[in-house]
């Protein structure tokens, strides 16, 4: 890589290519609506935003490590319907946020466990904890109705900032800084990416994959208690169907980052980017007076290109990368060439021609 | 092929209950015969009247879903589409009829945009090279999104002919039997015989167990997967247009969830995730032993609302008793090798003597 140009090398990082795309993006739908990046319709849709590019995090993180996560959007719904449900019976505040994410690192342990030391299927097992949880939640608003709590602090959540900045924008930037320390500076993110890469080197070399596993699925689960947390503090009343269909979207997000899901390489800012790509989508849409419904094929389509994209973009950097040595072995060959050539007519010299 | 994969140690296990705990398909009759003897047992009204009968009628559009799927899941991929495709095909049907058309071209037009939904899933997977269960999830928005949208979310209606009453299976066709489960045992007959007597079949079971092996003999990957999900957007075609009828409207969330019970009832019945593994037959009673099950809680009178909670935990438990599976299966498989090594090692030590 260190041949090639800054451009190539900066494309290269996980999540860069779609950052363009994003700006491009936004200057587009400012365009289209001057509204669009207004001071309060700004600030209300990135706070709408965050629940889904917390949990599009946690998927990325469970991707990266080499699995899958389809349980986060519903286990974000019933963190949400649980956090309401402990506010209902009189919790007081940190009792409720602890309750919420407490029950997304529940279902996470639950999923590393029997992903990770019995070895079962990711996709089945998280597939199955999604219904799980959908379920749990239906049954929970059946026992009491999730609303109508006047807990004070809570809605500050959401609802307040600090210094003109969301607060809830303050709490996932701290969350995707951490998150990008620990994927980039500990033994234990090193770890994930190995185990993403090849589990059975990681194996070899001494890292205790099942380990790593579970803790990615852990991470996984606790982002989507925070954003359950996050959802519930911005809504104030939790429905039956909350978090139905955000793991499609959390998915989506990853994958259209830049986080290929064969596992092993990706970034916070690559799942930061891929998330927000689709809630500004979603918004600008919206802005715009296209019917919500087609949101869903504009997710189905943005998947096919974000995939696309960034493998293409790849390809054109290796491509330049490869013509870029094999011009310099080139040009270092024909040098040779020319100087074993030069000196071969010194020594022979004295001789006579050969040719 | 599948012969060789599936039956291999419940054929040479002399051992009964070793043949029951290794072959999935033993596994998920007994599970339905557990099941059955709780219901008989704890609900005298599971026998009574019109029950099983029911039970039976409503396994069906899974039981077509979870055909297709077992194909997809034995080539090695995964269809998560089945569910918007198939509420996809029901509305195409419904409209068509609702258009004025005879009943035939309402289920060619389904037919087609079930294949279409295929030949899409096949493109997006082996040409676009999206993963498998990305480029389906794709396909799901898609489908979904287009339903949603000719729909504006209101539910077709007034396509109820009384032809399609019959094809709904409301009313029976010959005696008690309904047209949707002649239906179902047709297909079920030519899946099994596809995947046990044609050239494709093996080609499933071979491009499963390792693509890359089956390329160097000469097998295209790529068309025999996109064949796969024609065959699973043909039965979801096909459960569409008989849901269409058994539901008396088409919803636009039709389909929603029953992705989740196709796979849920195709890995009850054996099928494995990492390919190459899967039976008809399996699919078949993952799909009646699914509806059992919803039956059962039914009857303990327990809300509707456990119903996915109960589908997830039977999910879990299909995969977790898989695994007790594969477990029992590597150490009869390692206790037969080392009955086979002392019987050779004694031959020897007879002939030395």
């Amino acid at each position: 890589m260190k041949s090639s140009s800054p451009l190539a090398r900066i494309m290269s990082v996980p999540g860069m290519p779609m950052t363009f795309v994003l700006i491009i993006t936004v200057v587009v739908f400012q365009m289209l609506n001057p509204v669009f990046l207004d001071a309060s319709t700004l600030g209300n849709y990135i706070t709408n935003g965050i629940p889904i590019i917390l949990i599009t995090l946690g998927v990325a993180i469970v991707i990266m490590g080499g699995g899958i996560d389809l349980s986060v959007g519903t286990v974000a719904g019933l963190s949400a319907g649980m956090t309401m449900f402990a506010f209902v019976n009189g919790a007081p505040l940190a009792v409720g946020i602890a309750v919420g994410c407490g029950t997304g690192l529940v279902f996470g342990l639950v999923n590393g466990f029997l992903v990770a030391y019995l070895r079962i299927n990711d996709f089945i097992v998280t597939l199955a904890t999604l219904n799980i949880a959908a379920g749990l939640l239906v049954v929970l608003t059946q026992v009491q109705p999730l609303q109508g709590v006047d807990v004070p602090g809570f809605p500050e959540l959401t609802k307040s900032d600090v210094f003109g900045i969301p607060t809830s924008l303050l709490i996932a930037g701290a969350v995707f800084l951490i998150a990008q320390i620990i994927l980039a500076k500990t033994v234990l993110g090193r770890r994930l990416y190995a185990v993403g890469i090849s589990s059975q080197a990681a194996n070899v070399a001494g890292v205790s994959v099942p380990h790593v596993r579970l803790m990615s699925f852990a991470a996984s689960g606790l982002l989507a208690g925070l954003a359950g947390v996050l959802l519930a503090s911005r809504l104030g009343a939790v429905q039956a169907f909350l978090g139905i269909g955000y793991e499609f979207i959390a998915i989506a997000g990853a994958v259209i980052g830049g986080i290929t899901l064969a596992g092993g390489s990706g970034n916070a800012w690559a799942a930061l980017v891929g998330g927000f790509f689709l809630v500004t989508l979603q918004q600008g849409l919206r802005l715009n007076n296209v019917d919500p419904v087609y949101f869903s094929i504009v997710t189905a389509l943005a998947i096919v290109f974000g995939v696309v994209f960034e493998r293409q973009v790849r390809r054109v950097i290796l491509r330049t990368a490869l013509q870029r040595t094999s011009a310099l072995s080139d040009q270092r060959a024909t040098t040779a060439a020319a100087s074993a050539r030069s000196a071969a007519a010194k020594s022979s010299e004295g001789n006579d021609d050969e040719k | 092929m599948m012969k060789s994969r599936t039956l291999d140690i419940a054929t040479v296990s002399r051992n009964a209950w070793e043949r029951l705990v290794v072959d999935p398909t033993l596994g998920v009759i007994s599970l339905l015969v557990i099941f059955s003897l709780i219901a008989a047992f704890a609900f005298p009204v599971f026998y009574a009247g019109n029950n099983i009968y029911n039970l039976v009628g409503s396994s069906i559009t899974v039981m077509i879903l979870a055909i297709g799927m077992t194909i997809v899941l034995i080539s090695g991929g995964i269809d998560l589409s089945v569910g918007a495709v198939m509420a996809l095909c029901a509305g195409t049907a419904a409209s068509v009829v609702k258009l004025g058309a005879p009943l035939w071209v309402a289920f060619l037009c389904a037919l087609l945009v079930g294949v279409i939904a295929g030949l899409m899933n096949g493109f997006l997977v082996t040409r676009v090279g999206l993963p498998d269960f990305i480029g389906t999830l794709a396909m799901l928005g898609l489908a979904s999104g287009v339903l949603y949208i000719a729909t504006q979310g209101v539910p077709i209606i007034g396509y109820m002919t009384s032809e399609y009453y019959v094809i709904g299976g409301l009313e029976p066709l010959v005696g008690p039997v309904t047209l949707p489960m002649v239906v179902a045992l047709v297909l079920a007959l030519s899946a099994g015989w596809l995947l046990s007597r044609t050239r494709l079949g093996t080609h499933f079971f071979a491009v499963g167990s390792n693509a890359v092996a089956a390329r160097q003999s000469g097998v295209s990957v790529r068309w025999v997967k996109t064949q796969a999900y024609v065959i699973s957007g043909v039965c979801a075609a096909i459960a569409g247009v008989i849901l269409a009828g058994r539901n008396n409207n088409v919803p636009a969330d039709l389909g929603t969830g029953y992705e989740i019970q196709a796979i849920s009832a195709a890995i009850i019945g054996g099928a494995s995730l990492m390919g190459g593994r899967g039976r008809v037959l399996g699919a078949v009673l993952g799909s009646l032993t699914l509806a059992l099950a919803i039956n059962i809680i039914n009857l303990a009178g327990v809300p509707s609302s456990f119903q996915k909670i109960v589908i997830g935990a039977i999910l879990l438990l299909a995969v977790i008793a898989n695994y007790l599976s594969e477990l029992a299966r590597n150490a009869a498989l390692r206790r037969r090798a080392k009955r086979d090594s002392q019987a050779s090692s004694l031959e020897r030590t007879k002939k030395e003597i």
